[in-house]
């Protein structure tokens, strides 16, 4: 990873306490501007790491749909009598989208601080972080080894659906042609990756992965000035808005 | 006998969850390749709750809503669902109900059940009754047809669930059956599978 670049080469940890600030933070203060620009925030700092692009294409798939439907669900559905809006018996209302602003610009910001997160630390180091606070290596290793068989198994999946449609077993016409055709890809599929366990198995016993001894890493994480001062700044920032919103 | 929950973590079962996982999301790829209305999403927790037990099936489907929510955070607050489904599966395992089809149904209607009680107050209390996909849009209809928003949810759910977790359970129920005594034999709960009883 790039490691010239100040974003990126933080530890893992306090990228990970920047996003579980905002989204604390995002119920603090319960307005929509302040919402909006924590996800200015992001934006900004994924600008900063180079991953803008990623970035945006990834909130915009998972959260723009989603976004809109629930503003439009809240702005017509939500109960109250100052209507602003009316087509045929639905009727928008100004506190059904005051409300859906807050709700729909609180995921928002959620939803890309944690976007955000994954975009600039790679799962392995963040794995690794918290294995060094106290994750046990076979929690590590069960994350770590279901990313790399997902991929493995769509590749198959691929594989048996082509073999399937080659014997015959229709995978296209209505709703209960392609219903009937999940079982055969399924099946082989669940069937050969559930007996790849046992190999596994015996692969980890023989390398002593479930001995009680400590065991070293050839990799390390190390943490910079930075990542002791950053998390005491969110946690000063977090209690100053909490006194503020007691305050005001 | 009573059961520790240590000892339903062997390294065979610890293993399973990484294939579960991958049961979870390749399914429910699989599912929208063939653009089925269901999503199919929760067989590999179930399988995993049928073979090896209560917690690690809630371990499984921890993670799988943990990986999924690495791609598409909006997945993280439905860990929950998944952890229920886990556990209550691994439970009724305990129990023997998924030894013959009549028990089996008996136990996908109580999965579906707790998976309605538990999904529907995180769409309402989380996303305000919205989804990401088509199920927001039977809400709306029930929301324009004048029912309140519990109300209006917990019908969308229901449409969705029943058919996707009976058909999962059954799924699960006859790929058990297909597996073979020694693959069983090293499960903790593969006895209540086998097809030879001692």
């Amino acid at each position: 990873m790039l490691q010239h670049n100040w974003i990126l080469s933080l530890h893992p940890l306090t990228k990970f306490y920047f996003s579980l600030s905002i989204t604390i933070s995002v119920f603090i203060v319960s307005s929509y501007w302040y919402a909006m620009a924590m996800f200015g925030i992001c934006l900004i700092l994924a600008l900063w790491a180079g991953v803008q692009k990623a970035f945006l294409q990834n909130v915009l798939l998972a959260l723009g749909f989603l976004l809109i439907v629930l503003f439009l669900m809240q702005a017509f559905f939500y109960p109250g009598n100052q209507v602003i809006w009316k087509l045929g018996f639905l009727s928008m209302k100004a506190e059904g989208i005051h409300y859906g602003l807050i709700m729909a610009t609180r995921i928002l910001a959620i939803g890309s601080a944690f976007i955000l997160f994954f975009k600039i630390t790679a799962v392995r180091d963040f794995v690794k972080a918290l294995e060094d606070i106290g994750l046990p290596p076979m929690g590590a290793y069960v994350v770590l080894s279901t990313l790399q068989i997902i991929p493995e198994m769509r590749k198959q999946s691929r594989v048996i659906m082509d073999a399937q449609r080659a014997r015959g077993v229709e995978t296209e016409g209505n709703v209960w042609v392609r219903a009937k055709a999940f079982i055969p890809i399924l099946t082989p599929l669940i069937l050969s990756s559930i007996a790849s366990t046992e190999e596994r198995a015996i692969t980890l016993e023989s390398r002593a992965f479930l001995t009680k001894n400590k065991k070293t890493s050839l990799y390390k994480l190390s943490k910079g000035p930075l990542d002791h001062v950053l998390p005491i700044a969110f946690v000063v920032i977090l209690v100053g808005l909490l006194i503020g919103r007691v305050l005001g | 006998m009573k059961r520790k929950i240590k000892d339903d973590f062997n390294i065979m079962a610890m293993l399973l969850i990484p294939v579960g996982v991958a049961i979870n999301i390749v399914g429910f790829q699989i599912a929208s390749v063939l653009k089925l209305p269901i999503f199919l999403d929760t067989i590999g927790t179930i399988l995993i709750g049928v073979i090896a037990g209560p917690w690690v099936a809630v371990l499984a489907g921890l993670v799988t809503n943990l990986i999924n929510g690495i791609f598409n955070p909006v997945w993280f607050p439905y860990a929950i669902v998944s952890i229920a489904i886990g556990f209550v599966t691994g439970l009724l395992t305990r129990k023997g109900m998924f030894q013959n089809i009549p028990k089996a149904l008996i136990s996908a209607v109580i999965i579906t059940f707790i998976t309605i009680i538990t999904s529907a107050p995180i769409t309402v209390l989380v996303y305000g009754g919205a989804t990401g996909n088509t199920s927001a849009l039977i809400t709306a209809t029930f929301l324009a047809a004048g029912q309140q928003i519990w109300s209006a949810v917990f019908s969308s759910t229901i449409i969705t669930e029943v058919g996707d977790k009976i058909i999962s359970v059954m799924i699960v129920y006859f790929i058990v059956r297909l597996m073979s005594d020694r693959y069983l034999s090293k499960l903790n709960y593969g006895h209540l599978y086998m097809k030879r009883k001692k």
